[in-house]
């Protein structure tokens, strides 16, 4: 066991911080619950394995991915956007926020939408700004098709992953 | 007084934070991961924001998103708890520019205090003993040469931007001076984003013992005694104590004052941690302080009855060290156990769901955790899912007490350190007072199956 407190000031594994024995270990773990990939993370250390796989599988979730439902956390722009995310249908494509900010269907106040509820549009074209530590973020458009559902409000805060637009995704115009 | 604060944190710091939040009556915003949604955290927030993917590089730590929360909801502070943005200068910078009070330190102190070298030499002109070692930063193998010549072997290299534990090399002979020295320049690079270095004369078994200090915004310091922080795996803290059996009340005074002294000197405010170095003779040194909340920061609550966090949010506000803190008397015995989902023999982290978890109670028991039943630990994050804290009127007591505690402390469905925790409390030299660092390396391993 006196290796081991060599290995803290990173001597022999060569590799800062890390119990090389211990890396193994979490191999074996991953190999036990069949898991392609394993991230662990510590003030001190983070460590990603991913098995090297024939399949082109996702990444198996260590977390179980059935969503209780719970009391949801009270952003009320959150909650509008979620009822009305409960009611789409399932051919919708969803446009979900990739950052936390305030919603801008607008270029400018006063100016007209950017997208309408019906309108067609295309694979990179802009839907809508938000707003984060004052710089204007326009968010484009991954697909091309029609918007069926524009979730949040002009002017109101989303979070990450929160639903934006839904798009019937259609042909180029 | 705030009117609302955001938690950048998770887990059981951030409930502690929110806790303190609302005996203040302040409003409350918590920020979640998506793989933190059914978070106790998210859950007792007035209001909850999604900053992110699971990664914490992409949501805890990300301070951009962290930054537009606060603006979004409109909050005049922001509690960085411990880990993550908490010694971030540059966080506490943008927080100012956004004009939100960072709770915590200035920048420049949290910079000062995050250069570990740097911190070495202020606390040292500011009266603190430092352990002998080189003159700031090494720049060169000449250097290193001369340092360890004057100060003898074995002695310790140190990354300049580490802490924490990290990014440490000891050297023992004479031969593997030159090549540690430049291991340890190339690994400091790569961990912390520059190789610069420093040197200490290593002392071996040596007691860590830290205090805890507040300080106000018009210049006042106090401590609230110590803790001993000796037992530890690979520089990871696991079980914490106040007082510490290694100081008697004179050195405690003496030490204390310095201490006091020195952060008065550079005008120290809010909350902080001073941590020392004790050898076999008993002197004490410093090491390194941390400008932050600190995980084992409830054994000092239990003992001085103070609630350093509310006393952080209220020096926040502006208010005087007698108003925030008023006076106290440190009373009795405290432990605490860190409760990680780790299993209790190899360490290897144990995430995943929990199917059972009951906590104890009775007299002098205290738990801080974000655990539940049902809770699914994620394995994104830290492994500490509950801090178990037993005061008694003396350490038997307490420690008596910490026995009952972890026998009642029921968690299935993932491995918990807890049956580490009762080997430790049933160890004679444990129970004696007897032990340094390397104590949890000596204790003798148990074979893995």
């Amino acid at each position: 066991m006196a290796k081991k407190s060599k290995q803290v000031f990173g001597g022999a594994s060569g590799i800062r911080g890390v119990d090389l024995a211990e890396v193994e270990r979490l191999l074996e773990f991953m190999q036990k619950h069949g898991l392609e990939e394993f991230e662990y993370e510590t003030s001190s250390v983070h460590i990603r394995l991913k098995k090297a796989s024939n399949q082109s599988s996702a990444p198996v979730q260590l977390i179980s991915s059935s969503e209780v439902s719970g009391p949801a956390p009270t952003s009320s722009a959150e909650s509008a956007a979620r009822s009305s995310a409960a009611g789409t249908t399932s051919d919708l494509h969803l446009i979900k926020s990739p950052i936390v900010g305030t919603f801008y269907a607008a270029p400018s106040p006063g100016a007209d939408p950017f997208v309408a509820r019906g309108g067609r549009v295309d694979v990179g074209q802009v839907l809508c700004i938000i707003e984060a530590m004052k710089l204007m973020n326009e968010i484009e458009s991954d697909v091309a098709g029609e918007i069926v559902e524009i979730y949040p409000e002009n002017g109101s805060p989303v979070e990450y992953g929160q639903p934006l637009f839904g798009i019937r995704p259609q042909g180029k115009k | 007084m705030f009117r609302k604060i955001l938690v950048a944190n998770r887990g059981e710091i951030a409930l502690r934070v929110l806790s303190a939040c609302k005996e203040l009556d302040i409003r409350t915003v918590a920020v979640y991961s998506e793989a933190d949604r059914h978070a106790l955290h998210v859950r007792f927030a007035d209001e909850a924001i999604c900053i992110g993917p699971p990664r914490s590089s992409e949501s805890y730590l990300n301070i951009p998103q962290v930054i537009s929360a606060a603006e979004v909801a409109n909050v005049d502070g922001i509690h960085p708890g411990y880990g993550f943005l908490s010694e971030n200068a540059n966080f506490a910078e943008v927080c100012e520019a956004s004009h939100i009070t960072f709770i915590g330190p200035s920048p420049e102190l949290i910079r000062m205090m995050g250069e570990k070298d740097r911190a070495r030499i202020e606390m040292g002109a500011a009266g603190l003993p430092i352990i002998p070692g080189s003159d700031g930063v090494v720049p060169d193998e000449a250097a290193a040469k001369k340092v360890a010549a004057e100060i003898g072997l074995p002695l310790m290299i140190k990354a300049a931007e580490g802490g924490g534990g990290r990014g440490m090399r000891v050297v023992r002979t004479k031969r593997e001076l030159v090549p540690a020295f430049q291991t340890a320049r190339t690994e400091a690079e790569q961990a912390f984003g520059s190789p610069h270095v420093y040197m200490e004369k290593l002392i071996e078994r040596p007691r860590h013992i830290e205090f805890q200090v507040l300080g106000d915004r018009q210049g006042n310091v106090i401590h609230l005694g110590e803790r001993e922080c000796s037992l530890q795996r690979r520089h990871q803290k696991v079980l914490e104590e106040s007082p510490s059996m290694a100081l008697d009340a004179a050195t405690r005074e003496r030490i204390g004052c310095q201490v006091v002294q020195a952060l008065r000197k550079v005008r120290y405010s809010n909350a902080g941690t001073v941590e020392f170095l004790r050898d076999d003779s008993g002197q004490l040194y410093f090491i390194e302080m941390n400008a932050r909340v600190q995980v084992e920061h409830p054994v000092t609550e239990m003992v001085t009855q103070v609630d350093i966090v509310k006393a952080q949010i209220r020096v926040a506000a502006g208010e005087r060290l007698e108003d925030a803190v008023g006076s106290f008397q440190p009373r009795g015995h405290a432990i605490e156990c860190r409760i990680n989902a780790e299993d209790p023999d190899t360490f290897v982290p144990s995430p995943g769901r929990i199917t059972a978890f009951r906590v104890p109670g009775g007299p002098g028991i205290r738990v801080d955790t974000a655990a539940y039943a049902d809770a699914v630990i994620p394995p994104y994050y830290d492994s500490l899912i509950a801090k178990l804290v037993a005061h008694g009127r003396d350490r038997s007591e307490a420690i008596a007490r910490m026995h009952g505690a972890l026998d009642g402390f029921v968690v299935e469905g993932i491995k918990t350190t807890i049956p580490l925790h009762k080997r430790i409390l049933a160890e004679p030299d444990f129970i004696a007072g007897k032990f340094d660092t390397h104590f949890l390396e000596r204790l003798a391993p148990v074979e893995a199956k």
